[in-house]
């Protein structure tokens, strides 16, 4: 099964991104996905997404990217966790059959 | 949040709790913030317009189920010393939602963070998170009328 490249970003790379990190590592870990989880600014996402296969942002997004990216502010207001680990859980699924 | 290790109020700062304020606009309430940051030592020169830009970049409103909050920060290295500021607000400060720059959201409550080492603080961030979403301690944090009840509840 191919390991995944996963960026995590936010403005700053400092904050919200540190609590998303452990909320996706976590899920990860209980769905056996093998990933790389590399924390970024939101700026460097654009320069960054040649090398990685999906994008996890608690920001809005400034452009649009080749590969998958998904809005995971839920991991913060607690608002439809059950849902966006889904949507996180499916796309990692998705790219691993395609690869 | 018994079995949190990590308190906020480790982080708080008598000196960087606003109760019951009436801020206009984020500009005016991270003015005062920024003023008495740089007071008292916590926030180079850089952090007020950081900040400022910051948020109008990527806000920080962030709509809850019964109310709005937002956890404005900016850059580490306008951070000489780490904290967390404290600001209630009586009639909400109108924020950009964090998942939406267009809709607005009116927070109640608003934690400012200064901090400056990536990575090292997640259990901090985490037990913050988790205060956020406790809408019973976050209601407690609103009604709060004495700095020291700030500390007690975080």
């Amino acid at each position: 099964m191919k390991k995944l490249n996963v960026l995590v970003a936010c403005g700053a790379g400092i904050a919200t991104s540190t609590v998303v990190m452990k909320k996706v590592e976590d899920l990860f870990k209980e769905e056996n996905i093998d990933a790389n989880l590399i924390q970024i600014k939101i700026a460097e996402a654009a320069s960054k997404q040649e090398d990685a296969d999906m994008l996890i942002s608690t920001t809005v997004l400034p452009t649009t990217y080749s590969i998958p990216s998904i809005k995971a502010m839920g991991f913060l207001t607690g608002l439809g966790v059950d849902k966006l680990k889904k949507e996180i859980v499916d796309t990692a699924h998705e790219i691993q059959s395609e690869a | 949040m018994a079995e949190e290790k990590v308190k906020i109020s480790n982080y708080l700062n008598q000196q960087m709790i606003f109760l019951d304020q009436d801020f206009k606009s984020t500009d005016e309430l991270f003015e005062a913030v920024a003023q008495k940051a740089a007071t008292e030592g916590f926030v180079t020169d850089s952090f007020l317009p950081k900040i400022k830009q910051r948020e109008s970049t990527f806000p920080t409103g962030l709509q809850l189920e019964t109310r709005g909050v937002a956890i404005p920060h900016t850059d580490a290295d306008t951070i000489k010393k780490e904290f967390i500021a404290v600001i209630t607000d009586k009639n909400g400060v109108p924020f950009k939602r964090m998942d939406d720059p267009d809709a607005d959201v009116s927070a109640k409550v608003i934690f400012v963070l200064g901090l400056n080492q990536p990575h090292a603080q997640l259990e901090m961030l985490q037990t913050l998170m988790a205060t956020i979403q406790d809408d019973a301690l976050l209601d407690k944090v609103e009604k709060a009328s004495k700095i020291d009840d700030i500390f007690d509840i975080l």
